[in-house]
């Protein structure tokens, strides 16, 4: 149950993490400032912002998407995700 | 007493969703009748409102994400009856609503489609609440239920600074998102646990699923909004959805008092239980996940 698995699958192989629309971010950083989970980066100098730590986000979760005014976030189909969790539970005979 | 309905809209002036969400705060206070609430007068002289503000239930009208409207009335102490988020509705409605602040015919007439629906759920939403108000007797609101849970429950604590967790003993089974599920027979009831209402802090809207819709584990059943965030209920178990706690409506900070006993979301007839606790913790199993979780919480 440490950081680095979710149910019992290794976090790194779960693709769950949002993805950055950079012609709707206006770099306002409100999702950056509302996770406490540190996935985001800030460049400031390219006035990025980046995800850099995309095994950080708690799984199935979307919340920093709804304080984004321009709506620019998005996340990976769930079903699909949660299927994926289920074969690979069954080949890492969690 | 029955409160009637203001309606509180983003300020949107330098946007085109701003702009539509004034266009249907302005049909239902000339069309309709409501009173409407200036945000920017309300954000900078609180207490003319302070009157009004007892007497009324409040449709929040958001623009965007950013939820201004929203982050006031929780600010504001504003009691929620209903609120939508206009980006959501373009969305719906398939409407582009290019750059301009000007709106375009259709944007308009979607902003008097909108008033009209609003007013008709304004409507029904007050006789609904009248007619169960008169069908308790005793007045304190039963809702209904297919399940027989347990009428006390133990509870494992552990604090963290000024927070205290709990986390029901028993046939509780959890989520890594934090949303618990007890199963008695077909049926289940969901809820969240004490980390969701702590992180949340004071929640002021309950969004519920709908009744008869069919969720997967891991969709969502509904969500909970505080100033601070929108939480989405992340479903524990697949199955339809038999009940919605209705309690939470008008008073979700029964979420905040016990999220595991009054404070319990929906309930569903399930799918395929066995296949879904191989997904889940145990009440045991979360408490350990929950203390490694809150050791970096931070409010
Ligand atoms: S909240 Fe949206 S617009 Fe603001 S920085 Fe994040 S992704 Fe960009
Ligand atoms: S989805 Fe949740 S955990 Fe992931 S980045 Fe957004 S707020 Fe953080």
């Amino acid at each position: 149950m440490s950081e680095t698995t979710f149910m019992g699958v290794t976090r790194a192989k779960i693709p769950w993490a949002p993805v950055i629309d950079y012609e709707k971010c206006t770099f306002c950083l409100e999702c950056d400032k509302f996770c406490p989970h540190k996935v985001y980066e800030v460049n400031r100098e390219e006035r990025r912002l980046v995800v850099a730590h995309p095994e950080h986000c708690v799984v199935f979760c979307r919340a920093c998407s709804k304080t984004c005014g321009p709506d620019a976030l998005s996340f990976p189909n769930k079903t699909e995700v949660t299927d994926l969790i289920k074969r690979l539970r069954k080949e890492e005979g969690a | 007493m029955m409160k009637r309905w203001g309606i509180l809209p983003c300020n949107g002036l330098d946007k085109p969703a701003g702009q539509l969400a004034r266009e249907i705060a302005l049909y239902l206070a000339q069309d309709q009748a409501k009173t409407l609430a200036c945000p920017v007068f309300l954000h900078s002289a609180p207490s003319v409102y302070a009157k009004v503000k007892e007497e009324t239930q409040w449709l929040v009208l958001d623009g965007c994400n950013t939820r201004c409207a929203s982050k006031l009335a929780a600010e504001a102490g504003f009691a929620v009856g209903k609120k939508i988020n206009v980006s959501e509705l373009t969305e719906k409605e398939n409407l582009k609503l290019g750059r301009s602040l000007r709106l375009e015919p259709e944007a308009l007439a979607l902003a008097k489609r909108s008033a009209l629906d609003l007013a008709a759920a304004l409507f029904t939403a007050r006789t609904d609440r009248e007619e169960k108000t008169a069908a308790i007797p005793d007045g304190k609101g039963q809702t209904d239920s297919g399940v027989d849970f347990p009428a006390s429950i133990t509870y494992t604590e552990f604090r963290q600074d000024k927070f205290r967790f709990r986390v029901p003993q028993g046939e509780f089974f959890f989520n890594e998102n934090d949303c618990w599920v007890w199963v008695q027979g077909q049926r289940a009831r969901v809820g969240v646990s004490d980390y969701v209402q702590q992180s949340l802090s004071d929640i002021i809207f309950f969004s519920a699923p709908e009744l008869g819709a069919e969720v997967e584990q891991f969709g969502v059943l509904g969500s909970l909004e505080s100033s601070k965030a929108v939480f989405e209920v992340i479903a524990p178990v697949a199955g339809k959805v038999v009940a919605v706690n209705e309690e939470l409506e008008g008073s979700p900070e029964r979420v905040n008092e016990n999220p595991y006993e009054q404070g319990w979301i929906a309930e569903v007839e399930l799918t395929d239980w066995e296949t879904d606790r191989e997904l889940l913790l145990d009440a045991g199993q979360y408490l350990e996940y929950l203390k490694n979780k809150v050791a970096d919480f931070h409010v």
